[in-house]
Order: structure tokens, then sequence, then C-alpha cells
């Protein structure tokens, strides 16, 4: 063991130790410890080559030091977060109230003051599905999906926060063509997402997502008159050619990759 | 805690390959001198430590199968003993099955007799093929002969990712698309088959051999070299013109032999790369058999030519069968996949050369050796050829019986007759 205690200690020598570097020395010397252990269990006779052995198993400790600070890091401020989170939601909610009350005391317009109650709980429930979009994004894209509907989750939030607003506060008129418009932010955020993943078949969200977008679109340019409701539900049959024009466009770009070799004959050849 | 290691693409495929053979490449190499047993022992516990997936017990999930890394002990690896009859014991060890469920996944023995001794090695073929397994070897050897005269740790065994997916990564980038885009199922499928008898649960392995010596391996060569074909093509040209003699098949009919490549030809550097399987297909096909062996030969030159001015020669199918095994859960994608995909009746594989310098422990040559791919299931057959010290060992692993036997002995008879035909002239 004496060994591996001399090598951790020479590699990281002249290391500025903060405390991590010394956890990840006790790590590193039990993961070593464990290894020879294992490989004494499987009949390994000679301390040189087992040695050797185990040192080659860690080839480069700094670049392992720096992965595990990192790592150390991360979980400082998830740890951090998650305090956050639990001390925050009450926290929040009462201070909403509290400066809902505050407001309507001092200035009697208890009217649009309520909507800092629902908005202000709403805001805090985005932050902490964004916080959670965070870290699922982190791991596999097995568990992505489970970020996509966090993801979609927020954005209905955001749109219900903005909503109150127009309505309650600014009392526009068309304020409800933010849920079409909402939906269209669904969409976008969740292709966007797909496109920064890099999942695979996300071509397959963008045609599904246009289509399913475009009456929303209509909707919403309809509601606001932007766009007469005729012929503007051309808007649909658009989104259709458009997504034909995708498809062709992707297989146009397949097509470069496609290799024609002579071999074709060899397999067909009877 | 317990280690798991990712089932890989080829893992998967050769465990669908269980209902063909049993999954084992064996190898056999003979030394005039006695091989220590301890410094033997030290080596394979460090390429086993250095190759985790060689004590790792495969767990068919049916969702994502996956490899978990176990405790083990020499003993477990490693068997000596001194048997009054190397060959039979020789043989009776090659022809084991190692489970995939096992502990271990490759197992070793030394047979001490009269100053000699005869190493002998069976692992699964899940884990690596004979591309890697000769690497294995030499590096084996190397790390010995180190280990023993200087001192030197043996440790140097290639370390990295054992994905079907690092054949690409030579490639450019829009030869990677085009390689990627090769969705084509590359089994057409051929019924003529080896004449073996009907199976029988009394059919037990046997590895038959024949050895081709290294003057008339010198014969094959020139007489090769006259007919512009490798030593490959008239393998495989006496192969295809037994085959047509053996089987009696019509003059007339198309034959096919589907013969291993090594995707590692796609490879500039395998350095980084981990003990694994890069061997897939072709199909070799002839039209008929020509009216005689020379015609043969050109057919077999015609087909092998076409395959090797294609620059992604082996990779047809690849994205197919990677397509397969991530849509699905592997239950259901074994399932689709054995539909799509029928497994060649007759097969060569031709492992190459079994470099006798590269093999030698403290600078004794291997005086014999050779290795072979796994034992198939009749009607399977696979004929492997391996060339140590200018020999070529021709070599079939069956699960049958005494007939068949002499039937496999009889096809190496009329090999052998085949070939000194082509080298007649």
């Amino acid at each position: 063991m004496q060994s591996y205690v001399d090598y951790i200690e020479m590699t990281f020598q002249g290391e500025k130790d903060n405390g991590t570097l010394y956890r990840y020395k006790r790590q590193l010397l039990d993961r070593m410890t464990a290894r020879a252990a294992e490989i004494t269990h499987a009949g390994l006779r000679d301390e040189k080559v087992l040695y050797d052995l185990v040192i080659s198993e860690f080839p480069d400790l700094p670049g392992d030091y720096r992965r595990f600070c990192e790592k150390d890091r991360l979980k400082r401020r998830d740890k951090y977060f998650n305090r956050l989170m639990i001390f925050g939601t009450p926290i929040v909610a009462i201070a909403c109230v509290l400066v809902f009350l505050a407001i309507g005391f001092l200035t009697q317009r208890w009217s649009p003051a309520w909507v800092l109650v629902p908005d202000g709980i709403l805001i805090w429930v985005i932050f902490l599905l964004s916080e959670g979009i965070r870290r699922i994004t982190r791991q596999r894209q097995l568990f992505h999906p489970i970020a996509r509907v966090m993801l979609a989750l927020a954005v209905m939030c955001a749109t219900v926060c903005v909503f109150l607003i127009a309505m309650a506060a600014l009392h526009l008129p068309d304020a409800w063509v933010l849920f079409p418009f909402g939906v269209i932010c669904l969409y976008a955020a969740d292709a966007i997402y797909a496109t920064i993943t890099k999942q695979k078949m996300r071509i397959i969200n963008y045609l599904i997502y246009i289509v399913a977008a475009s009456p929303m679109v209509y909707v919403l340019l309809g509601g606001l008159r932007l766009v007469p409701w005729h012929p503007g539900w051309l808007i649909v049959p658009f989104a259709v050619l458009l997504d034909l024009i995708i498809i062709a466009g992707a297989l146009a770009n397949n097509a470069k990759y496609k290799y024609k070799p002579e071999l074709e004959d060899a397999w067909n050849e009877n | 805690m317990e280690r798991k290691l990712n089932a890989e693409l080829w893992d998967k495929m050769h465990y669908l390959f269980r209902d063909y053979n049993d999954r084992m490449v064996h190898v056999r190499l003979d030394y005039d001198f006695e091989i220590d047993t301890e410094t033997l022992k030290t080596v394979l516990i460090c390429f086993f430590e250095k190759a985790p997936v060689l004590h790792s017990s495969f767990h068919d999930n049916h969702v994502s199968p996956y490899w978990i890394v176990k405790p083990y002990r020499i003993d477990d690896i490693l068997e000596v003993s001194r048997p009054d009859d190397v060959e039979s014991a020789a043989d009776a060890f090659l022809t084991q099955e190692i489970p995939p469920e096992n502990d271990i996944q490759m197992k070793v023995a030394l047979f001490l007799h009269s100053g000699k001794s005869t190493l002998c090695i069976v692992e699964n073929h899940m884990c690596m093929d004979g591309g890697d397994f000769k690497y294995f070897l030499k590096a084996f050897c190397k790390n010995y002969s180190e280990y023993a005269e200087k001192g030197v740790s043996p440790i140097d065994l290639r370390e990295g990712s054992r994905s079907y997916d690092q054949v690409y990564q030579d490639f450019s980038q829009t030869e990677q698309k085009m390689a990627k885009n090769l969705y084509k199922n590359i089994n057409a499928k051929d019924d003529h088959r080896f004449p073996l008898t009907p199976d029988s649960i009394r059919d037990t392995s046997f590895i038959a051999k024949r050895k081709i010596s290294a003057e008339k391996l010198a014969q094959i060569k020139s007489s090769g070299k006259k007919h512009g074909a490798t030593v490959n093509d008239m393998l495989l040209t006496a192969y295809f013109y037994s085959l047509y003699e053996i089987a009696a098949y019509n003059p007339y009919d198309s034959v096919s032999i589907s013969c291993a490549i090594d995707l590692r030809r796609h490879l500039k550097d395998v350095s980084d790369e981990g003990l694994t399987n890069h061997t897939a297909w072709m199909q070799c096909r002839v039209p008929e058999r020509g009216q005689d062996i020379f015609a043969t030969l050109q057919y077999v030159k015609q087909s092998i030519n076409r395959f090797k001015h294609d620059k992604f020669m082996g990779l047809y199918g690849l994205p197919l069968l990677k397509l397969g095994y991530s849509i699905m859960p592997h239950a259901a994608s074994e399932e689709i996949i054995k539909i799509g995909y029928s497994n060649p009746l007759v097969a060569m594989s031709n492992i190459g050369i079994l470099d006798e310098k590269a093999l030698a422990l403290c600078g004794n040559e291997p005086t014999d050796g050779f290795m072979t791919g796994a034992v198939k299931f009749k009607p399977f057959v696979l004929l492997s050829a391996t060339t140590l010290r200018n020999a070529v060992t021709l070599s079939m692993c069956v699960r049958g019986n005494d007939e068949d036997k002499q039937i496999v002995e009889h096809f190496f008879d009329l090999m052998e007759r085949n070939l000194d035909t082509l080298t007649s002239e």
C-alpha cells in the first residue's frame, strides 16, 4: 500500500490542497488498494507486476483529478440547488402573498395586484423545471424525454404567466391569442432542444411540429387580424407543402451519400 | 459494486449465432521446451485484467444485454497437466464450450510432455475474433518473453473501445455518411449444403485437420502467380471444386461460399482499439462449376475481384444490424434479425499467418500449431485456414459423428487432390 501512497503523493507534489485534493487522494488510494486486492485474489504473486498493473489502470491522474473536481463542483451546486428548492418554495409562496398584501394595502388596487401571487409562483415553478431539465439533460439520452416533458410544462407555465399579466393587469382584449402562441413556442422549444441535444431522428419531430403548429399560427394571425380567416387557412396546406419540401431536401441530401459500387452486380448475379 | 460492460453489436450477433455454432475460437501451439507455469500465470492474470471482458459473464437482458465483470482465480483459467496422450487431451480441451453466462470467457491448458509443451486456448468468439485473437497471442508471447527474460511487467495489451463503429473512424466525414447509409441485407440465401449426416443427440464436437506442407504451399503460391491468383483464391477454388464433387451438386448450379473479412482493413491504426470482433462475411459466388478446376478458378477470381475493388468491403448490412438492435428491445430485435439473417451453410475463414517469430516464447518458436473457428452445428460448416512455418493447416470443426468425420476427411482428400491439379500446370 505504501508504494501506492508514494505514487499518489509524487504525482500531486506541489498541487495546492484545498480539501478536495485530500478527498480525491483518499478515494484514489481506496480504488487502488481494492484493485490490488482483487488481482491478488486472482492469484498474482509478483508484487512489482501487481504494482505496475494497478498503476497502469490509472494512467492520467491529473486529468482524473480535474474530472473529480468538476464532478465535485456539480455535486456541490446540486446540493445548493436542492436546499434552495426545499427552502425556497415556501419562502417564495409567503413572499408573493406578502408583496401582494403590501401593494394591495398601500395602493388599494387589489384587482391587478393579485396577479403577483400566481405569477410569482409560476416563475418559481419555471425555475424549478429548468433546473430539472438541466440535470436530466446531463444524463443519457434515454432520460431526455422526461426533460422534454418538463420543457413543455415550463413553456406552458410561462404562457399562463404572460397571459395573466396581459388579461388582469393590462386588460388586453386579444390576450387569448397567447395560448395558441404558447403551443407554437412549445413546439419550437422542443425542436430546439432536440437539435441542441442531437436527438436521433429529430427530423421527424420537425415535420410533425410544422404541421401541428400551422393551425395555431392560423388562429394566432387570424385572431390578431393580421391575416384574414379566408384565405388564411392556406397556412395549413402550406405547412404540409413545407414538410414535403423538407422531406425532398433530406432525401436529396441523403442521395449524395449513397454509394453505388460495382458490388451491386455481385450480389444480384445469379 | 459490480462493474458492467456494454454488450457491443458483434457480441450480440455472436450470441445470436448460438443456434448455429458453439461460439468458441480455438488455438493450439506446440513448443519444444517446457513453458514456465508461474510466468504463464502472471501473464494471463495481467491480460485478463487488461481485457475485463475475458472475466465477465454475459447477461441476456431482454431489453439490453450486458457483461458483468466477475472475480476469478487463475486456476479457473489455466489447467496444467502432464497427460500420457497429448493429442487426445488437447482435442478434449479444445472441443469444450464455455457458456456465455460463465464467469470467465477464455480457458487455457498447458500440456507438458517430455520436455515439450502444448498450449491450447479456447475463447468465446463474443469477446474477440480471430484477428484480435492473433494479436492477443502475439502480445502474450512478447510479454511472456520480456517478463521471463528481463522482468518487464507483462501489461502491454491494447485497451480501448470494443464498439463496432470503430471501423468507420479512419473514413472522411462523407465516407462515414456513405458507409453508415449502407442499409443492405447482403445475405443472399443459398441452399447448397455440405453433405453431413442428419443431426443426432449422440453427435460430439470434433476438430478435423489437414496440413498442407510448406513445399506444397510454395507450389500453390507459384502456380497462383501464373494464374494471377492469391493463395486464398487457390484454396477457395479447391474448396468450391471439392464441394461440387463431395456433395454431387449439379455442375451448372451456382454455388456460394461465405468468406470472413477482417474489417480492420479499414483502420489505419488499431492501437487504441479494445479486443473485439471486426469480422464480416462476403459471399463468393461461382455461376457454375466450370469445365475444369481452372474454369472454377476464373469464376472465383472474378467474384473476389469485385469485392476487392469495393471501398466499403464488408461494411454492408452493419447499419441495418445496428438499426435492428437500436430500435427494439434485445429480445424482439433478435427475432427480427433472425428473420432477415440467413447463416451461411458453407463458409471459409482464412485466418492467415501465425508468425512463428512473433509467437516465440523466450526465443523458442512454435514447432506446430493452428487456429480455428467455432464448432459448427450441422448443416453449417466452416473451413478455417492458418499458416504457420509456411505450412497451411486446414481445419473444420463440426458437431457430428464418426461418419461425419470420415466425410470431412474425404473432403480434405479431395481438397488436396484438387490443389495438386491446380498446381500441376
